[in-house]
C-alpha cells in the first residue's frame, strides 16, 4: 500500500510537469487566440506548476 | 482585437514579448516561491528545561514514518521517581498556534519531581509548513521577550499536499468505515488510531497512539484552539473514563479562574483523539480547545494582531447578537498569552484532579500557569537561544534532527 501510495504521488508530480510543459507550447505556439493577455495567462499559470515540481508548494 | 494587434507583430518581436512575459512570471515565482520555502524549512528553538532527560522521534514508534516530513521529535522528562506518565501534545492542527506555544513554556519550564512528563510539540509537522491554502495571512507571529523578539510559525490545519496527494472523494477513516469529508485524510485529528501501512497522516496519528501504548501514558492531552462560533470553543472534551476527572477541572477553572465547558466524546464520532486515545490505548484522554478568532470565518483582515491580541469588531457584534459560543469582549480580546495560558493552566488542573481521584497515579510536575502568564506575559517565559549560558540546552523542532543552523 505504501508503494502504490507513493507511485500515485509521483504520478501526480509527473502531471504537474506535464501540465507546465503544455502550458509552455501554449505560449509560444498556439494557433488560436494570438493576443498578449492569454500570453500572460499562459505564462502566469506555469507558476503554481513549477511550484509544484520544484517541491515547493 | 487581439487577431489585430497580431496582425501588427513580427514574428520576432511577438517571441520576445512572450519570452519577457515569462521571464516576468519567472521572477514573480520566485519571490513567491522564497517565501513558501522559507515557511516549509523554517527550524523553531526552544531552551529545554534542565529536566530533559531523552529525546525520541516519532519514527521510533513507527518506522513507516521515517524520512517523511510527518516525523517530529518527542521530548521525555524522567524524574527517575517512579509514578505516572503524561503525555502533552500540540500542534495537532499548527494553525493553532497557541497549543504549540504552550507546549514550548512548557519544555522551557517544566519541573519534573515524580513520574514521567511526555511533550509533543508539534504532532502534524506537515501541516506546520505551509499556510492555509486560499486564505491570505501572514506566515509567522511574534513574541515579545525581555531579549528580544521571538519568530513563530502559523502553519495550517492539513498535511501539506506536498507530503500527502491526491485526497479521495471521500475519506474513510480506518478502522471504524466512518465516512468524512475528504480532506480529513490529511488532517491528523480525523485519522486515529492509524496504521502503519496508511497514508503519511495515518503514520503520525498511529505514532502518537504507539507513544501512549509504549510508554505506558496514563494521562493524555491533546491541546487545540477553536473558532468561538464554534460550539466545542474553550471546552475539555473527554471519553467517559476521564469525563469526571474534566469535569471537575472545568467547573473548578470556571469558579476560579476561565471559563472551560466540558463536552462528553461522542461514541460514534470516529478518528479523533478524545475517541480513539481512549478505545486503543489505556490512557485517559482529554482534549482542550481555546478561543482563537483568527480562524473564525466572519471576522476583518486576518492579520498577526488578530493572531496575538484577538481583537475583532464584526466578532464583537455576532456576540452581542448572542451568535457566538463564547463571552467575548473586543477590548479585551483573545491574546496569546490568555490562549497558551488556558491550555497551561487547563493541563494544570487535569493532573490536580487525577491525583485527587487516583492517589496512586504519582504525578507531581509543574510549569508555569495561566496566572503566571496574565502577570508577567509570555514572552517572560521564553529563554534566549542565543545566550551562552542557554547554548547547550538548544533544541531545534524540524522534522528531521538538526544540530546547528
Amino acid at each position: 500500500m505504501l508503494f502504490f501510495e507513493k507511485l500515485i504521488h509521483i504520478l501526480y508530480f509527473v502531471m504537474a510537469g506535464l501540465v507546465l510543459l503544455c502550458f509552455l507550447k501554449h505560449l509560444f505556439k498556439r494557433k488560436k487566440n494570438n493576443g498578449i493577455v492569454f500570453d500572460i495567462m499562459y505564462a502566469y499559470c506555469c507558476i503554481p506548476f513549477l511550484l509544484r515540481i520544484l517541491y515547493i508548494k | 482585437m487581439t487577431d489585430k494587434t497580431q496582425k501588427k507583430t513580427s514574428p520576432k518581436k511577438s517571441l520576445i514579448i512572450k519570452i519577457v512575459i515569462l521571464a516576468i512570471c519567472l521572477v514573480l515565482a520566485a519571490i513567491a516561491g522564497k517565501d513558501f520555502w522559507e515557511l516549509r524549512h523554517y527550524k523553531e528553538t526552544f531552551v529545554a528545561s534542565e529536566d530533559l532527560t531523552e529525546v525520541k522521534w516519532l519514527s521510533d514508534y513507527v518506522p513507516s514514518l521515517k524520512g517523511t516530513w510527518n516525523d517530529g521529535p518527542v521530548y521525555i522528562f524522567d524524574s527517575g521517581v517512579p509514578g505516572g506518565t503524561v503525555l502533552y501534545e500540540a500542534g495537532p492542527h499548527p494553525y493553532e498556534p497557541a497549543s504549540i506555544l504552550s507546549a514550548y513554556v512548557v519544555l522551557e519550564n517544566a519541573k519534573v519531581t515524580k513520574g514521567r512528563l511526555i511533550v509533543i510539540p508539534v504532532a502534524s509537522m506537515s501541516a506546520w509548513t505551509e499556510g492555509m491554502c486560499g486564505d491570505a495571512y501572514p506566515m509567522f507571529y511574534h513574541i515579545e521577550t525581555e531579549w528580544g523578539t521571538k519568530q513563530y510559525k502559523i502553519g495550517d490545519r492539513y498535511t501539506n499536499p506536498l507530503d500527502q496527494w491526491p485526497d479521495p472523494f471521500t475519506y474513510v477513516n480506518y478502522p471504524s468505515g466512518q465516512q468524512l469529508a475528504y480532506q480529513d485524510i490529511r488532517n491528523l485529528n480525523r485519522t486515529y488510531p492509524g496504521r502503519a501501512n496508511g497514508t503519511q497522516t495515518e503514520r503520525a496519528a498511529l505514532a502518537i497512539v504507539e507513544v501512549i501504548r509504549q510508554e505506558n501514558v496514563d494521562i493524555a492531552i491533546d491541546c487545540h484552539e477553536a473558532e468561538i462560533l464554534y460550539p466545542v470553543t474553550s471546552t475539555y472534551v473527554a471519553p467517559e473514563k476521564s469525563l469526571d476527572i474534566a469535569m471537575m477541572a472545568g467547573m473548578n477553572l470556571s469558579a476560579t479562574q476561565f471559563l472551560m465547558k466540558c463536552e462528553a466524546s461522542p461514541k460514534g464520532l470516529h478518528g479523533l483523539s478524545h475517541r480513539e486515545w481512549a478505545d486503543y490505548t489505556d490512557a485517559m484522554p482529554f482534549l482542550m480547545e481555546t478561543p482563537e478568532v483568527f480562524i473564525d470565518k466572519i471576522t476583518g483582515p486576518r492579520t498577526e494582531s488578530l493572531m496575538t491580541e484577538g481583537k475583532d469588531e464584526f466578532l464583537q457584534k455576532a456576540t452581542d447578537a448572542g451568535l457566538t459560543y463564547f463571552p467575548y469582549e473586543e477590548d479585551f480580546g483573545t491574546p496569546m498569552w490568555y490562549r497558551a495560558g488556558r491550555h497551561l493552566s487547563g493541563a494544570l488542573e487535569i493532573l490536580f484532579w487525577a491525583n485527587q481521584f487516583d492517589p496512586d497515579l504519582g504525578i507531581e510536575m509543574t510549569w508555569p500557569s495561566y496566572s503566571d502568564l496574565e502577570a508577567n506575559g509570555v514572552g517572560y517565559y521564553l529563554h534566549d537561544p542565543e545566550a551562552p549560558e542557554n547554548k547547550d540546552r538548544v533544541q531545534y523542532v524540524y522534522h528531521e534532527p538538526v544540530d546547528k543552523v
